[in-house]
């Protein structure tokens, strides 16, 4: 279970015109609420720049925010910011794997690092590299691997520990279509599992595919929250992108 | 603890399977010393010999019978007799002749009568090897006339030479050149440590950044001091360990390279004893630390390994700076020195050479090399903590 309220993340830069200096706060992410419960998927939506990474960044625990609150399963991020970590498993295009590790040290680092016991981590990597068909390259080194292959590592790194809840940023992006198929399955399976699940993508037939409950974020803001079968029923447009494109330029 | 092994192993593991690592902080390190040992003799060696077996041309003029016999025997002069003075700087110019000799025409007479006469030597100020052949001749002939002239005068040589000098050495060889050449050491482990720890702290920081990995290593359930500490132990380690090497090749090449004077060998291998070495190790430990956290913290809002080195490499001065100083004649370990880093390692490793470290001193170098240390490492953790600089 994720709470949001009001969350708000403001960064400030500061410019040098001659000898004055300029100092200018931005709101990337302004006063969002939302909620994402166990069992369903979560999809959060946004052209680039519209505060997605920041939000989703603030969840996992990477950066703090500056006003709001964000429980995570249980755990207010501001007070625990370790232990929410550990409840989470945090996929998106910027997280990517140690280059001169491969698979297998990979995985054992990050499940020592979240304290699964050695017989139940050796398990639980054998599932996920059968699961995901990592075994013919486990011994390879990610750096001389292909994106498919980095992809399903990072998958595996992101479920080693079992977490309760799932950040999937873009995590089909750039997959072909079977290697796709395989995640989308994976993250079928976490619901099923009565995980908490955020997904983001930009590929409509997969949040067509996936997606429980809905939000769209733009220019740090809320647009829309809701059920994706609200969403659907409320349908203008012929399609799933155009209505996005639309709600996005109503905004 | 365990975490920050974890990590620490991790980091390791990833920088050691780097192949430009292992060349700049294993390999050349190890190699270095022993090569700039071999090569500079070799080198000394070869040049000496080729201009040993070099040909001069001297011009003479008026030159009198027995210097012009001691000047042909030596076959590798080539005489070219003048019959008065000529144009000869041009002709050494045009390289006709490479120095002239000239003696005045009532040569013989000044010398019967026991006078001093002016002899003119032609030369080109930039050619040392003729310069320095042509100066050993005349100084040959000239005392030959001495021993002539004191010969016919019938003085006792003691009479000519009232003082004998007998310089009687209290210092030990240890100390005497553990004063001039200690001073160097520090040049090489500092250096080789900066140079190791550059590169670590940068790939560590910058590279996690431009391998899009530093926010996965953030995502982790650790608290951002042990990544950070882990990181700046390892780019330590990677700057401690060229250093050690370096020694290492300093003491093998010392062993097993011939050519060595043996005075200085035994000086050397007395001044690097395992006691002196183990304090020379003891002050580079904190400054590794030292060194990697200024880095980290330094490159911690790079985004790139160019605008990382960009703004780490001025602190290269702050270090050649104090080491030049250390070699100064006249600057000496003292209680105000000692708590300027690098200066006090350079003195500090020059009185440890020399067997004449103050015990008070060097712990008062260590305490602060060990505050400068936890200074830096909070600096730096100021820095990566900063979530504008590390998520740029």
């Amino acid at each position: 279970m994720i709470h949001i309220e009001n969350l708000t993340k403001s960064f400030t830069s500061t410019t040098k015109k001659g000898f004055k200096k300029e100092t200018i706060t931005v709101n990337a992410v302004n006063e969002i609420s939302f909620d994402c419960k166990p069992g369903r998927i979560f999809s959060l939506l946004g052209p680039n720049g519209a505060g997605k990474t920041t939000t989703l960044r603030m969840i996992a625990g990477i950066i703090n925010p500056t006003s709001g609150t964000a429980i995570v399963d249980g755990i207010d991020i501001s007070k625990g910011n370790d232990e929410v970590k550990k409840r989470i498993g945090f996929l998106t295009g910027s997280t990517g794997l140690y280059e001169r590790l491969n698979p297998d040290e990979t995985i054992e680092f990050f499940g020592k690092l979240y304290k699964i016991p050695a017989e139940k981590l050796n398990d639980r990597k054998e599932y996920l590299f059968e699961k995901l068909g990592i075994n013919e390259f486990r011994k390879k080194r990610v750096g001389q691997m292909s994106t498919g292959m980095k992809q399903k590592v990072s998958i595996a790194r992101t479920l080693i520990h079992d977490p309760e809840v799932l950040i999937f940023d873009e995590p089909t992006s750039g997959l072909d279509v079977i290697t796709a198929e395989s995640i989308i399955d994976l993250i079928r399976e976490s619901k099923e599992n009565n995980k908490t699940v955020i997904f983001s993508s930009h590929i409509m037939s997969e949040v067509d595919l996936l997606c429980d409950d809905l939000a769209i974020i733009n220019k740090g803001a809320i647009i829309y929250n809701s059920t994706f079968e609200n969403f659907k029923a409320e349908m203008k447009a012929k399609n799933l992108t155009q209505e996005f494109i639309n709600r996005v330029k109503e905004a | 603890m365990n975490d920050l092994f974890i990590i620490v192993k991790k980091e390791l593991t990833e920088l050691l399977r780097d192949k430009k690592t292992i060349i700049n902080s294993i390999v050349l390190p190890t190699l270095l010393v022993p090569i700039l040992i071999f090569g500079s003799i070799k080198v000394t060696e070869m040049i000496q010999k080729s201009q040993q077996e070099k040909t001069i041309k001297i011009g003479l003029v008026n030159a009198p019978k027995e210097f012009l016999d001691m000047v042909s025997k030596d076959t590798l002069n080539q005489i070219t007799t003048y019959n008065k003075v000529e144009d000869f700087k041009a002709l050494i110019a045009d390289e006709t002749i490479q120095s002239a000799i000239v003696f005045p025409q009532d040569w013989n007479t000044k010398m019967d009568s026991l006078t001093a006469s002016e002899v003119q030597i032609f030369r080109n100020g930039t050619k040392d090897n003729v310069n320095s052949r042509v100066s050993s001749l005349i100084e040959i002939y000239s005392a030959q006339l001495k021993e002539q002239r004191i010969a016919k005068l019938q003085i006792p040589t003691d009479k000519l030479t009232p003082i004998v000098e007998n310089y009687i050495e209290v210092g030990e060889q240890k100390e005497l050149f553990g004063k001039r050449i200690g001073g160097f050491i520090p040049y090489l482990f500092i250096l080789t440590m900066w140079g190791g720890c550059l590169l670590a702290a940068v790939d560590l920081v910058t590279g996690e950044k431009e391998r899009k990995t530093i926010e996965t290593t953030l995502s982790l359930p650790i608290s951002k001091f042990k990544v950070l500490l882990g990181k700046t132990i390892v780019a330590s380690l990677l700057g401690f360990i060229p250093a050690l090497l370096n020694l290492v090749g300093l003491i093998l090449g010392l062993k097993f390279i011939p050519g060595i004077p043996e005075s200085l060998n035994l000086a050397i291998n007395e001044m690097l004893s395992f006691q002196s070495i183990t304090l020379i190790l003891l002050l580079l430990i904190p400054f590794s630390l030292f060194l990697s956290g200024l880095i980290i913290a330094l490159v911690a809002g790079a985004t790139s390994f160019k605008e990382a080195q960009s703004k780490a490499s001025p602190i290269i001065m702050l270090i050649i700076i104090p080491l030049v100083l250390a070699l100064m004649p006249g600057i000496e370990l003292t209680w105000s020195t000692v708590l300027v880093p690098v200066l006090n390692i350079g003195l500090g490793v020059k009185e440890i050479m020399a067997g004449t470290i103050d015990m008070v001193q060097y712990a008062v170098i260590l305490v602060s090399l060990i505050a400068f240390a936890i200074g830096a490492v909070y600096f730096s953790y100021k820095k990566f903590s900063d979530e504008n600089a590390i998520l740029k």
